[in-house]
């Protein structure tokens, strides 16, 4: 069943090169330079990798005789892996960005204490400062991190969808080997993922 | 359920032109029979076949979208149309039903069962539905000629060609000829009608060969299923062409 799920899908992606193409176009507008950067160039390769998964569809119904599939299949995932790191590449950034927002809206907020209690702390000569005080940020910055994606759940969802999507060219191209196992898992709740965008467009991330 | 329609909509453009794809390699089968050409026959056949099997994949969901359409076609106020309408949905929602059935098997989900049975029950729905269809698409099409009738333009203009006749030829049968005029005029006028009675038409042939009801060849069939399958891109391309409701 999954060979034949797996024909059937690359059957109904007959159309999705041209697609993609012009979702490089759009993306050319952009004001933004490296989100113009990431999506116009990711767009491009997953032109290519629907262009090689055309080709091996027309193979595997037996249109092209004489096709090598090993080769094919390597070359459509190298072209979707990358793509792939241009999206992570993409939603780091968002997040990057986000994070720089909030912490400048944080300092805002805070109220302006006096100096002395604001310097009292780091000034004690305890042994046992130097030690807190790197978790201390560590654990700003991840509060940080952890009240920016829980706010714009669109740019979670994209992360953790990319996030599983990694594992599967990875482990085609040998890369990271993982276990089919887990490389199903992964496509299974990325599929998940993207299922819950098209039916609630909100969660869509945008551009 | 809205989102789930809206959902699998989006691969009915996709599915039309695969049917019109499927039905091309039939037919092209089929002329290229006796030329010496078995490897292109052979790979039409495979194409053939992985159209069709990947179309029963994309149906998995139509026999929710039926009953939905044939719920909303209850409530129209038109009695024939409601019912010829919800009929013809009713027994796609099982012709689909049937169809998935069939995938299973095919796939190896579902071992035990009779693959001929369902098949022909499978036809038999599909040829029920396209009959109700054909059946709804006559009673609009009578209502326009009753309609037009009774238009004192039309009643002057149908004069006009009736006694312009005589001087190129004789109508062997007067009122058949007038019944004609008023059909064609009728049909002109209402695109979308023509082309659905037309589509419906040449759907019809593929149940009737398959339940053996009136056998023809796999060319006919063939160039059947790829005129309902283009006129089905046509009506999808321009929402004007579809025939409402």
């Amino acid at each position: 069943m999954e060979a034949h799920m797996s024909l059937t899908r690359k059957l109904l992606r007959l159309g999705n090169s041209v697609e993609a193409l012009e979702a490089a176009k759009r993306a050319i507008h952009f004001s933004d330079g490296v989100l113009r950067l990431c999506l116009t160039v990711s767009h491009l390769n997953r032109a290519m990798y629907f262009a090689c998964d055309n080709i091996l569809w027309a193979g595997k119904t037996g249109l092209i005789s004489k096709l090598n599939q090993q080769k094919w299949s390597q070359r459509s995932f190298r072209y979707y892996l990358f793509a792939l790191v241009l999206h992570l590449t993409r939603d780091v950034y968002e997040l990057g960005l986000l994070m720089e927002c909030e912490a400048r809206n944080r300092a805002t907020k805070v109220s302006p204490l006096p100096v002395d209690q604001v310097y009292a702390p780091s000034s004690s000569p305890s042994p046992a400062v130097p030690n807190l005080v790197i978790p201390e940020q560590f654990r700003r910055q991840l509060h940080l991190l952890l009240t920016v994606l829980y706010n714009n759940p669109p740019l979670l969802l994209d992360l953790l969808k990319n996030s599983c999507d990694i594992f599967i060219p990875l482990d085609r191209l040998g890369i990271y080997s993982t276990g089919s196992g887990f490389v199903g898992a992964c496509g299974l709740t990325s599929s998940v993922l993207s299922i819950l965008t098209m039916i609630h467009p909100w969660l869509k991330l945008k551009p | 359920m809205a989102a789930l329609i809206n959902f699998t909509n989006q691969s009915q453009g996709r599915d039309r032109i695969f049917r019109a794809t499927q039905y091309a390699c039939a037919l092209s089968v089929y002329l290229l029979r006796n030329k010496e050409r078995p490897d292109l026959v052979e790979k039409l056949k495979s194409l053939e076949v992985s159209m069709s099997t990947g179309r029963k994949l994309f149906r998995l969901g139509n026999t929710i979208n039926s009953i939905e359409a044939a719920k909303r076609t209850m409530q129209l106020s038109d009695r024939v149309l409601c019912l010829c309408l919800t009929v013809a949905n009713i027994n796609r929602a099982l012709y689909f039903a049937c169809d998935n059935v069939l995938w299973a098997r095919s796939v190896g989900l579902i071992r035990d069962i009779n693959k001929e049975r369902w098949s022909l029950n499978a036809s038999r729905c599909y040829f029920l539905s396209i009959v109700m269809s054909l059946t709804r698409d006559v009673y609009i099409v009578s209502q326009l000629m009753v309609q037009k009738v009774r238009d004192k333009r039309f009643r002057q203009k149908m004069d006009q060609h009736l006694s312009e006749s005589p001087e190129i030829a004789e109508p062997i049968i007067p009122q058949l000829d007038a019944f004609l005029f008023l059909l064609l005029e009728s049909l002109r006028s209402q695109p979308a009608v023509a082309l659905d009675t037309l589509k419906n038409i040449c759907d019809l042939f593929i149940p009737l060969d398959k339940l053996g009801l009136y056998q023809s060849n796999a060319g006919v069939v063939g160039f059947c299923g790829l005129v309902s399958s283009v006129i089905g891109i046509l009506t999808l391309a321009q929402p004007k062409l579809r025939i409402t409701p």
